[in-house]
């Protein structure tokens, strides 16, 4: 995932200690303040379903989701609806990701050359499931912006990619509301330094014992008018997995 | 004639000087025919092979289509740009495309799809022609009810196949975002592949019926292209000019606005084959001219004679002429059938360029590796008149001075 992109939109993707929610008004550290939104969805293992919505100039679609994951290796998402896709799955291993096609029943692996096609019509390509980066550990970062936006207290930290970090992403601009710490948004800027995509949060709710924005939207900075929209309808953390949910042959069923 | 005669008689009066001279203006003038024929030859091979392959003399696109290649950018009033074309004698096919996914077991691939109508494909271009394994598409077979039992065929770019491993026969599972924005999914079995027909084409193109890339792209009969193709009744400005009232407001080119690069090396060609024979011109003329005065100098104590006989400078300049001009025609013939025999034979059996590795790809466009000469009457008329008028230019230099001799010290010149 670049950035937390995919740890937002693939909630699953990713494991590592889970935060103790609420860390509430104690005054944080810019990369404390990173290292929560990058833990914000993480644990051992999690089960959610979600709707992802997607507006572009020519359709919009909407999509049932649910998703499993295990570690930060192994993901699995499932399409429930709308009929035409149902079944359509996703498996996500290490760097390599199939998806299951039940029309025609045949897996097919997404080759390397198609990593930055979309992940089912979406402005999330497939290489935001694979690419796995902390902003705390990948990027430099320091704290750009204090005070009042909109009328909340927000802090603006901006990562620049240390120099061996495998990212394709040349700067960051990541907005934390400073009352409970939680993500407003996050700016994503090309290599030029150019705004290539704008992610926000929004509907904090508790969801299994933790305070997390419940709605993720993305939108592309050449078509400001298209989004893909996120929603999750339930999340579970740690639930216990089997790791043969994450075979080609689970994939199949 | 007398003078024809006369000077017929004089030019083998040294007969080795002059068989030198003849041989070089003959080597030249075959040289010029043949090099004409092969450079013409390339020249209508690759306007043929852009014509009647895959390009068209032209070819319709939606404004801004060919710059993104979005899939939304489709042509408009399909119908009546194809009734236009056929009231004005022109073939057309119309193509949509879409990109996506092909996959053959583990292997999988980027593909730029092609919808086709596999029957007026075959009757307006030659990509049918072109395969090295199987069979072009042909239309789909209707199953009786059942659509989804319909045997769906595909054709492959050669290196699209040969990255997938896939083969006549291959079972192909394509994906793709469709039209409304579903993933579109279905199966393919590879009736042929493609020879090399230019990079973009081996190395993504993947060619299935019109209908079924109705159902795969959901595409509701979007059509991103119509190629058109006069087959050489109408040159492509006028296939334009024929169509244009009738595309009002969509992108019409010709091939040469087309694929700019090649219509380049077309008129770069045309170029080279001028300044080529201004060369082969130019030694020629020096050669005659040499040999002309070297002729005039040694007999001019025979020409102070013809004039102190009353010979005018005109009679001089006439006679030198007419030596020039017999030397001309001798050496002409001689090269015109020596040039017109390699014109035949490299006609007939070409210049294999196949054995200089890999294939003859220019702008996209694969080229026929065997590099034909074409026959045409100016090709092999031109070089030869050309060659007579060059041959009398150069005698003119000797013959002048040779008709402005003052008889007393010509007659007295050692």
């Amino acid at each position: 995932m670049n950035g937390m992109s995919c740890s937002m939109l693939v909630f699953m993707l990713a494991s590592g200690a889970p935060v103790a929610a609420g860390a509430g008004g104690a005054r944080l550290s810019a990369r404390e303040m990173l290292e929560k939104v990058d833990d914000l969805y993480r644990g051992n293992s999690s089960y959610g379903k979600m709707t992802m919505k997607v507006v572009t100039g020519h359709w919009t679609r909407e999509m049932k989701i649910e998703g499993w994951s295990k570690g930060k290796q192994k993901s699995l998402m499932r399409i429930l609806s709308p009929r035409k896709e149902k079944g359509t799955t996703t498996l996500k291993s290490g760097n390599n990701i199939w998806n299951y096609l039940p029309k025609v029943k045949r897996v097919i692996k997404v080759p390397s050359s198609m990593m930055g096609g979309s992940w089912m019509g979406s402005h999330f390509t497939n290489d935001d499931l694979i690419k796995e980066s902390r902003m705390s550990d990948d990027y430099d970062f320091k704290t750009t912006f204090e005070g009042k936006r909109n009328g909340e207290d927000v802090v603006d930290i901006t990562c620049t990619p240390k120099p061996e970090a495998a990212v394709v992403w040349g700067k960051l601009v990541v907005t934390v509301r400073t009352s409970d710490m939680q993500p407003l948004a996050v700016l994503y800027y090309d290599e030029d330094l150019e705004l290539a995509r704008t992610m926000t949060f929004s509907e904090i709710k508790e969801m299994s014992g933790r305070r997390i924005p419940t709605v993720m939207k993305m939108v592309p900075a050449d078509k400001p008018a298209e989004y893909t929209m996120f929603r999750y309808n339930e999340i579970k953390f740690d639930v216990p997995l089997k790791d043969d949910i994450f075979s080609l042959r689970s994939l199949q069923r | 004639m007398n003078t024809l005669r006369i000077g017929w008689r004089s030019i083998w009066r040294n007969k080795r000087r002059t068989a030198i001279t003849a041989a070089a203006v003959a080597l030249n003038t075959a040289i010029l025919i043949v090099s004409y024929g092969l450079m013409d030859g390339m020249i209508v091979d690759t306007v043929h092979s852009v014509t009647n392959m895959l390009t068209g003399d032209a070819q319709l696109h939606a404004p801004g289509y060919r710059a993104d290649r979005s899939f939304y950018k489709s042509v408009q009033n399909v119908d009546q740009v194809l009734l236009a074309a056929r009231q004005a004698g022109i073939d057309a096919s119309p193509r949509s495309y879409g990109y996506g996914l092909v996959s053959v077991g583990h292997k999988s691939a980027g593909a730029r799809f092609w919808g086709i109508d596999p029957r007026l494909e075959r009757k307006v271009f030659g990509l049918a022609g072109q395969m090295s394994a199987g069979e072009f598409i042909s239309e789909r077979r209707e199953a009786a009810g059942d659509s989804e039992t319909v045997g769906r065929d595909i054709v492959l770019g050669r290196k699209l196949a040969k990255s997938l491993h896939a083969v006549v026969g291959s079972e192909i599972v394509a994906v793709v975002q469709a039209g409304d924005g579903s993933l579109g999914n279905e199966l393919f079995t590879v009736k042929g592949v493609l020879k090399s027909v230019g990079e973009e084409v081996d190395r993504a193109a993947a060619i299935i019926d019109k209908r079924d890339f109705e159902d795969l792209f959901v595409s509701k009969g979007r059509i991103h292209e119509v190629a058109f193709n006069a087959h050489g009744r109408l040159t492509p400005e006028q296939v334009v000019a024929a169509l244009k009232p009738a595309t009002a407001g969509m992108e019409l080119f010709s091939w040469k606005q087309l694929l700019p690069a090649l219509a380049d090396m077309v008129n770069m060609f045309d170029a080279a084959i001028w300044i080529f024979g201004m060369i082969f011109f130019l030694a020629a003329g020096l050669g005659v001219m040499n040999t002309m005065l070297m002729a005039t100098y040694e007999r001019m104590r025979e020409f102070g004679m013809l004039k102190a006989m009353g010979a005018t400078p005109w009679r001089i300049i006439r006679d030198v002429s007419a030596e020039a001009l017999m030397l001309a025609l001798f050496s002409t013939a001689i090269g015109l059938a020596i040039g017109i025999g390699a014109d035949v034979y490299f006609h007939a059996w070409g210049i294999d360029l196949s054995g200089l590795g890999g294939d003859v790809v220019f702008s996209g466009i694969a080229f026929n590796p065997i590099w034909r000469a074409t026959i045409t009457t100016t090709g092999v008329i031109a070089p030869v008149v050309v060659m007579w008028l060059v041959c009398l230019l150069a005698a003119l230099w000797p013959a002048s001075k040779a008709a402005r001799l003052d008889p007393v010290r010509a007659i007295n010149h050692v």
